[in-house]
């Protein structure tokens, strides 16, 4: 890497720093993460705010001590690499051991267990840096066996994770290790596709030996599985396990609370608050309500439109948002009748009136869609020109493709979140004006996921990932498996393929606005808002921010007394 | 007698079996994949399938039923507890005992380390709310029956009519706006830890209240209606011609014969406040069987869902036969052959 104060990022940082909008222990945290040492992060942060060095405990800091309450749902965690859903599990077990990298709110990803990388041209080969002097709560060193230990683990499908999805496209092969399924047939696995596709390089550089390019690596080591424990533990995650974190687990009750204590001699510097408390609020959005208003906690993992106004109206509460490429896509299966007509598909997105389904659907906590999937949460959306609800445009597509009288179809929307299901209701009377009647079928979400990339027209709910270019590689290139609508296209994906070879945001933002409007112009899918995840915390809460997965960090945050 | 209750428990366990195998097959036939819900969204197909796989679901229902009731009855070791099938299923008591529940796959643990501890929890709230509906249904129904059609009769039968017909998770949000929100005497959740500087008397004030309002109601009701019936039987005119004061009438003659039939319907509470305050738990965040129960069917947590049936089922035909005994009991008339 280059010497990071030219980072472009720590550039930021230090004219924030020089406008006061941080102060310089936001500056030193941060520049850290970006790979600044710390003596360099607090040098320049003296340089710029005129003051002298002074050591951390003396720099302007959180409010120190008390103990932060916060409202989740404490869901089983004893096995990190194979976590399913993220906000819950994760959160509770981050707080003891932790990720490789960083991606904070705004979609950038930083080092973090990794202290920095470097990458070839062709993205094939990624080599890491071990942190220095991080330190196991048993007081072991954090090294590159034990880094390894874990990302095979999780590369091993017997294990079960997610991350498997995720990095199979690079790190693995299909392979034919003599295994048979119940009725005695041959079944194949997947291996790593090289020996060295994981290489120790020495005790602190761990290098990858990807098979075909790919830029998003950093990014999946932070995903919500990629928990880096200590081979001790056997993948076992519990009261007293090690980690690398600022807090250590003393008390846990499946449904009921997770007791986290501070630990000394933290890497990152001892955090802020003396612990945390993790207390099941339930699903019922009155309950976290009532929990919050009765002081019970001093804030949520994350809110629901529905809880907003309640909450709102606290004075003791403030508010916190970020955008995120969280949506329900309706989606048309392109090879089916009449959605085979690229025409058919533009009409059901120009009569659609965006502004519209999020003040309707998220009480206006979100953003317009652009029918093309990418937010901008995503750091490489590109801004198109807006293309305003148009009925009579979508009437004559709808003519020129041979229904003059409209057409009559049926749309499967799963009941999982209140707001897609408004988001459908929505969009079918705002279609009914250019004669396209759809009619809805709600299902349960489990039936649902039975049948999500089979149906002709389905309202599909897509998560939060940090890059753009990750949604489409899943769910528009030709053939994948989660690619719902069947769509194919080959300049999209010629354009996505290169999209994966560029390192710099800015180059990479040039393809994307040329498959944003390929899709925008022929895709499957109409797309009316991104949402907007957002919780409210108490006042005394000091540091905190928001993340677009809802992921909270204990050591970010302080508590006014 | 004896044999009375030895058939009823016969009939238990006969009940028991085609409870068990009906959630069963209504869980076969309900939407949604086990192995989906269990590894989430990100999982890939073929991950998904391995599960399925391991957890034996590709079984025929009859052989996973057969080989639930042989786990229960520890008859057949659990087969999911197999170290190589790489589940990591492991249940301290061992894979064969009886009264073996198996594994949630929700909570990742044997049903037997969940199930308990909630049930315990939620005994503790039916317990508390139970000994205050029964003396207050009984004082205010007898009260209001024995005066049919006076002030206190319409009084109690209004205020009983109103908080029957409130939801509980309506007069929940009501009672915590008041007491809690505006008055800050109580907290708004009861997850059961002190933490937040709520003792477990104050979290349980509220979810106590709800229950106690929403069902005394309609026991008040019961008694009422009994007491008002028997206070018009000719006996009792009798008893008033001979001159007894009203209060011996109503504590000697009335309140006993009253009590016959509201005296099931007040056992039958017993099974609404242990496996049917779903709403209360899940109103106040109540760390207890109904919400665990709710839980474990949206997740088709079969293991989960028996163990919770048979228990449900287990009370409800105890308190039951308790019932008929009491009944015979109470009215000599009554013969439980």
């Amino acid at each position: 890497m280059n010497d990071m104060r030219d980072n472009p990022h720590v550039k930021v940082l230090a004219g924030e720093l020089a406008e006061k909008k941080i102060d310089r222990r936001e500056f030193v945290r941060f520049a850290t993460l970006l790979g600044l040492s710390a003596t360099t992060a607090y040098g320049l942060a003296g340089k710029i705010s005129g003051e002298s060095f002074a050591p951390k405990a003396q720099a302007q800091a959180l409010p120190k001590g008390g103990v932060f309450r916060l409202g989740n749902r404490i869901k089983e965690i004893k096995n990190p690499h194979t976590y399913s859903w993220g906000a819950y599990d994760s959160n509770m077990s981050r707080q003891v051991v932790e990720y490789l990298t960083f991606t904070d709110e705004k979609g950038v990803t930083h080092p973090y267990l990794f202290e920095k990388w470097d990458v070839t041209p062709d993205l094939k080969t990624w080599t890491f840096k071990v942190r220095p002097g991080v330190k196991w709560s048993n007081g072991d060193t954090l090294t590159a066996d034990q880094i390894i230990w874990n990302l095979k683990r999780v590369l091993d499908e017997d294990v079960g994770s997610s991350m498997l999805g995720l990095m199979a496209g690079y790190m693995l092969k299909d392979a034919d290790l003599g295994k048979k399924d119940d009725k005695g047939n041959p079944k194949k696995s997947q291996v790593l596709w090289d020996a060295n596709a994981i290489e120790k390089v020495d005790d602190s550089t761990v290098r990858f030996n990807c098979k075909v390019p790919q830029v998003a690596v950093p990014e999946h080591l932070f995903h919500y599985p990629m928990a880096i424990l200590h081979p001790d533990d056997k993948g076992v995650f519990g009261v007293g396990s090690k980690g690398t974190g600022a807090f250590e687990l003393v008390d846990f009750s499946v449904g009921k609370q997770a007791t986290f204590k501070r630990r000394n001699g933290y890497w990152g510097g001892d955090a802020a608050l003396d612990g945390i408390e993790m207390t099941d609020v339930g699903d019922d959005p009155s309950a976290a309500i009532a929990a919050l208003a009765s002081q019970q906690i001093h804030g949520l993992v994350f809110a629901d439109p529905v809880q907003y106004e309640a909450l709102a109206a606290m004075p003791h509460l403030q508010f916190y948002s970020v955008p995120t490429g969280e949506t329900q896509v309706m989606r048309m299966k392109v090879a089916e009748k009449p959605f085979d007509d690229a025409r058919v598909r533009n009409a059901m997105r120009a009569a659609l009136d965006p502004d519209a389904i999020v003040k309707v659907a998220l009480h206006g906590l979100g953003r317009a869609g652009e029918h093309h999937h990418s937010s901008v949460a995503h750091p490489e959306y590109a801004a198109l020109p807006k293309r305003p609800r148009d009925v009579a445009l979508a009437k004559k597509l709808l003519a020129d493709a041979g229904h003059p009288d409209g057409i009559d179809v049926e749309l499967n929307v799963p009941t999982d979140l209140p707001w897609g299901q408004v988001q459908a209701e929505t969009s079918v009377e705002q279609w009914k004006e250019a004669g396209i009647r759809v009619k809805i079928n709600l299902m349960p979400g489990a039936s649902y996921w039975d049948v999500w990339t089979k149906v002709p027209f389905g309202s599909t709910i897509w998560y939060h990932r940090p890059l753009g270019i990750m949604t489409y590689g899943l769910a528009y290139r030709t053939g994948v498996p989660w690619n719902e609508s069947s769509y194919s296209s080959k300049e999209f994906d010629d354009l996505l393929g290169q999209a994966e070879g560029v390192y710099e945001v800015d180059k990479r933002r040039e393809l994307m606005a040329k498959m944003e409007k390929i899709l925008q112009d022929d895709g499957p899918l109409a797309q009316p808002l991104f949402r907007d995840t957002f919780t409210f915390m108490d006042k005394k809460v000091q540091g905190f921010s928001m993340h677009p997965t809802n992921y909270f960090f204990g050591w970010k945050v302080g508590l006014q007394a | 007698m004896v044999a009375f209750v030895l058939k009823r428990l016969v009939g238990l366990a006969l009940t028991l079996l085609a409870a068990s195998f009906l959630v069963f097959v209504v869980t076969e036939f309900s939407p949604g994949n086990v192995a989906r819900k269990t590894l989430g969204a990100y999982a890939t197909p073929a991950q998904v399938d391995l599960l399925y796989q391991r957890l034996k679901l590709d079984d025929p229902l009859l052989v996973r039923y057969g080989r639930w009731l042989g786990v229960l009855t520890g008859i057949l070791r659990d087969p999911l507890q197999d170290p190589d099938l790489k589940l990591d299923f492991r249940d301290p008591r061992g894979d064969r005992y009886f009264g073996n529940f198996g594994y949630s796959t929700l909570f990742k643990a044997p049903v037997n380390d969940v199930i308990w501890d909630r049930l315990k929890n939620t005994a503790l709230l039916a317990g508390i709310a139970f000994a205050i509906i029964v003396p207050l249904s009984l004082v205010l129904g007898v009260l209001a029956g024995m005066r049919e059609g006076s002030w206190i009769d319409r009084t109690i039968s209004i205020f009983g009519i109103v908080t029957t017909s409130i939801p509980e998770f309506a007069s929940g949000v009501f009672l915590f706006v008041i007491f809690g929100f505006w008055l800050g005497l109580v907290p708004g959740t009861s997850p059961l830890t002190t933490s937040a500087g709520w003792s477990i008397a104050s979290q349980l004030l509220l979810p106590v209240l709800v229950l106690v309002l929403y069902d005394s109601g309609y026991v008040v009701r019961m008694v009422r209606g009994s007491m008002a019936e028997v206070m018009n039987k000719p006996y009792i005119r009798t008893a008033i011609l001979k001159g007894l004061p009203h209060r011996a009438v109503v504590t000697r003659h009335a309140v006993r014969n009253a009590m016959i039939a509201p005296f099931t319907i007040i056992l039958l509470q017993i099974n609404f406040l242990i496996s049917g305050v779903v709403v209360t738990e899940t109103v106040f965040a109540y760390p207890g069987f109904g919400r665990m129960l709710l839980e474990a069917s949206l997740s088709k947590d079969i293991s989960l869902i028996e163990a919770a049936t048979l228990i449900a089922l287990t009370i409800a035909i105890v308190t039951q036969l308790l019932s008929d005994i009491g009944y015979a009991l109470l009215n000599p008339q009554i013969r439980l052959s």
